[in-house]
């Protein structure tokens, strides 16, 4: 080394360090990436040709079948062939996507089919807009109140006594949701303090609060009762539901059912009575044990011969409860893997302070074991969707019975490729969304927990 | 007097939700009395309900004639069978699909989680979208798509698909045409041939890991394994005379006789349920060897072991331990799912026992609950399998 150290006063080394050196060439930036990532050794690079060559020819492969031989514009599948040879028929797609979409439903009705569906996603909204309270209760009524409601606008015709009371009900709560959400978000406070402050409640005690609140609920419920009593819908039988309206009513009642009744079961399960316990084990194992599709073909076959002689239960509700029993087996063992996860000292803790059995549970077990649990609850949410596709094989139309149906159209005979493509497609774009959403929740909740 | 009664020893209606003591017993009594009664009227439903159609629940039916054809088995079954002799073909072809899907998935799951884990971006991309694709659709579709997308579009005997050139794999809509083994004399010598081989490999294996443990010395034994358990009984067949002649599919007439085959729809259902659920496979091997930490890789590297033994004595024993129990439920699941082949006319179980048998019969409780009753045993015997495997491998710590 031909530099000398440099010293200061008093002889000491004074420490100067080089400056540091780029990085090495093709190690940075773009060219870095690719060579590390992509063609790092001979094998790797071997790998990356054999996966690009393969991704290539997928890709033309499907540009050419989807593309170059599309056919858009055909009155039935001979044309389709004929136009270009064996063209790949979107037109037969695109003639019944309304019936992948909402089955047999009758088209000057749809309307009702995409209010409700409206109607549920206004009501769900605010619980993702921060500053709107009561978030529970909104969240709770949607799944209570909402199906009624949803029941009569698809189910329609007359109302009997039952549902004559409990739609107003429906309307008044919803209309009362959205007014509480505008209020929220434009003034910072509820519907329910709104109208105490307007009655000259505000200074009174919590419970004389109250009446002022019951009151404005029941006018607006009979002025409801009243204004709707001559209006009714045209009535749509079950048997002309379907398509992926009639997978998501099946579907989302499984799952809005299985958690009340999954939660039920596991903490069955985990009780200390004996007789509790053997059953809620046997219900749950037997139900887990066996394929869905006996249980679907269970409810047709026995359900008939179990009920009382004259009360009979429809193929669409036959399949609803077989999902439900399924679904709510499923559920209970996902809620027992929250709760197991859950420390004994949190038990243990909240024991020591004096609550019984269901303040335990209901204050300080399952708010942190259902936080644990939301991402396989839609886990759950994801597998009940797709498993939903079997009531096709006892003879509903959902999603894919109208595939299949296409395929018996006269016009459109044979026509299975593109249906489909189609349907995967809807069930892709949906699964992988929520899959995606739940790995996001899971995340956000689990952020506490991160250091 | 009053306050003495209150607390004394005699319980009144109150204290049947109240006490602790007697509470538990009252709420199982309401239960069970809730559960017995809906049991009680379930049964008294049916029994009337049957009086009315003129029937009786009854095991009889199974032994009268079934009298339906069964589109394949491979079993000796002819249409004067009996409803039994229906109910043991339906589990032997639900079995013969599940065990191969199993295998052939499990396989496949590996080899793709082990790619999703490839430092090559690429490659960990392609598996990654493998995986969701096929996790994100319906198995029922894909059986579908299978069925009506690829083998039952296939050409008619006449202009077969050759696999591979070979003239003796042939493809077409009428199923899958493979040669079939026809053993000789003499050709019970190789199979134990091969047991023999298998027994020696294991004592010798065994024999060498306890001279390990005991004296230091390691000494490899792989070949000495592969010379016993393929060696021994090729060397078996060859001296033997090779005692076992081949069938060989040819197209006679409108059709391929001779060798055997499966239908279009079992190889629709093999192929989805192997690729569906090799990609939940796959995530329970990418998960399993992710859950081992870094830190053991290091550490086992300053220990001085070379990477190959790093990764088989060391990453991959912790990473079974994550990986098997997912995968044992996986299995159970592919026996429940190998249901779905009734979509697509393949004889399973449910098929020809849930569906036409309940059809020709009318017999439904009985047939759902013998149905039930097989699913419910191979799901209880492979979750007891489980519980045994997880209470061996289980941490031992403290």
């Amino acid at each position: 080394m031909s530099d000398v150290p440099t010293r200061d006063a008093d002889g000491m080394i004074i420490f100067r360090p080089k400056p540091s050196q780029p990085p090495p060439p093709n190690t940075t930036g773009v060219i870095g990436w690719l060579r590390f990532n992509l063609f790092n050794g001979i094998f790797s690079t071997l790998a990356t040709l054999i996966g690009l060559a393969a991704l290539v020819y997928v890709f033309l492969a499907f540009y050419d079948w989807a593309i170059v031989k599309g056919v858009w514009e055909a009155q039935n599948r001979q044309e389709c062939r004929l136009g270009k040879e064996w063209g790949t028929c979107w037109a037969g797609v695109e003639f019944w996507f309304s019936g992948f979409i909402y089955g047999r439903y009758p088209a000057p009705e749809i309307w009702r089919i995409n209010l409700a569906a409206l109607i549920l996603v206004l009501w769900m909204a605010p619980l993702w807009i921060p500053r709107v309270t009561a978030k529970s209760v909104i969240g709770l009524s949607a799944v209570l109140v909402f199906p009624f409601l949803a029941g009569y606008m698809f189910l329609g015709g007359e109302r009997n006594l039952f549902m004559v009371a409990v739609v107003p009900v429906a309307m008044v709560w919803f209309a009362a949701t959205m007014v509480h959400v505008l209020l929220c978000v434009l003034t910072g406070h509820g519907l329910g303090r709104w109208i105490i402050h307007l009655t000259g409640f505000s200074n009174r005690s919590d419970r004389a609060a109250r009446y002022p609140l019951m009151a404005a609920a029941a006018v607006a419920w009979l002025l409801v009762l009243f204004a709707i009593r001559d209006w009714t819908l045209v009535e749509v039988g079950t048997n002309r539901w379907g398509g992926l309206f009639l997978t998501t009513v099946i579907s989302g009642i499984g799952i809005a059912s299985a958690l009340p009744s999954g939660i039920v079961l596991a903490l069955g399960r985990r009780s200390k009575m004996p007789i509790i316990r053997i059953l809620c084990i046997g219900f749950i194992e037997l139900f887990r044990s066996v394929p869905l599709i006996t249980i679907l073909f269970m409810a047709t076959t026995m359900f008939p011969l179990f009920l009382p002689e004259g009360l009979v239960f429809n193929k669409l509700a036959s399949a609803i409860v077989a999902v439900c029993l399924f679904a709510a087996a499923y559920m209970a063992e996902t809620v027992r893997g929250g709760l197991q996860a859950i420390p004994k000292g949190q038990y243990e803790a909240a024991e020591a302070v004096g609550l019984g059995y269901w303040k335990v549970m209901g204050l300080i077990v399952l708010p942190q074991a259902l936080k644990l649990m939301i991402p396989n609850i839609v886990g759950n949410f994801i597998g009940l969707f797709k498993d939903t596709t079997l009531v096709s094989i006892i003879g509903l139309y959902d999603l894919l019975g109208m595939v299949k149906a296409v395929s018996h159209d006269p016009q459109w005979i044979g026509l299975h490729h593109e249906p489909l493509f189609t349907a995967a497609l809807i069930f892709f774009l949906a699964c992988f969304a929520m899959s995606k959403y739940s790995q996001y929740l899971e995340r956000k909740l689990g952020a506490g927990d991160r250091r | 007097m009053a306050i003495a009664e209150k607390t004394g020893a005699a319980p009144g209606i109150g204290a049947l939700v109240n006490d602790g003591r007697y509470r538990a017993v009252f709420y199982q009594i309401v239960v069970f009395g809730l559960v017995f009664w809906l049991i009680y009227s379930l049964v008294l439903n049916t029994q009337q309900n049957l009086e009315t159609r003129g029937m009786t629940a009854s095991f009889d039916f199974l032994f009268g004639t079934a009298g339906f054809a069964i589109a394949w088995t491979p079993l000796d079954y002819k249409p004067n069978d009996t409803y039994f002799f229906v109910y043991w073909v339906g589990i032997v072809n639900t079995l013969i699909i599940s065990v191969i899907s199993i295998i052939l998935a499990t396989v496949l799951g590996f080899f793709v989680g082990i790619l999703r884990l490839s430092r090559n971006w690429l490659i960990s991309q392609i598996a990654a979208w493998y995986v969701e694709f096929l996790r994100n659709t319906p198995l029922l579709l894909q059986i579908l798509f299978w069925y009506l997308g690829a083998f039952a579009s296939l050409p008619r005997p006449k202009s077969s698909i050759h696999i591979l050139g070979l003239d003796w794999l042939v493809l077409n809509n009428r199923g899958f045409y493979f040669p079939y083994p026809e053993p000789d004399n003499l050709f019970w010598l190789t199979p134990l041939a091969l047991l023999i081989g298998l027994v020696a490999a294991f004592w010798y294996n065994r024999r060498s890991r306890i001279q390990q443990l005991t004296t230091g010395v390691y000494r490899s034994t792989l070949w000495q394994t592969l010379g016993l358990v393929i060696g021994l009984p090729v060397l078996v067949f060859i001296v033997s005379g090779m005692p076992l002649s081949w069938e060989v599919p040819a197209l006679k007439g409108f059709n391929f006789r001779g060798g055997t085959f499966v239908l279009p729809s079992m190889c629709s259902v093999l192929v989805a349920m192997v690729v569906y659920h090799s990609a939940y496979a796959a995530e329970m091997v990418r998960a399993g060897i992710q859950s081992v930490s870094h830190g053991q890789t290091e550490a086992a590297y300053s220990l001085g072991l070379k990477p190959s033994w790093t990764l088989r004595l060391v990453i991959i024993p912790q990473a079974m331990r994550a990986i098997v129990p997912p995968m044992i439920s996986l299995w159970m699941n592919i026996v429940k799912n190998s249901s779905l082949a009734i979509a697509i006319g393949f004889p399973d179980l449910v098929a020809v026992f849930m569906q036409t048998s309940l059809n020709q019969s009318g017999h439904a409780i009985e047939i759902v609950g013998m149905v039930m009753l097989f699913y419910m045993t191979v799901s209880l015997t492979i979750s007891g399998c489980l519980n045994i495997y997880n209470s061996r491998i289980q941490l031992k710590e403290r």
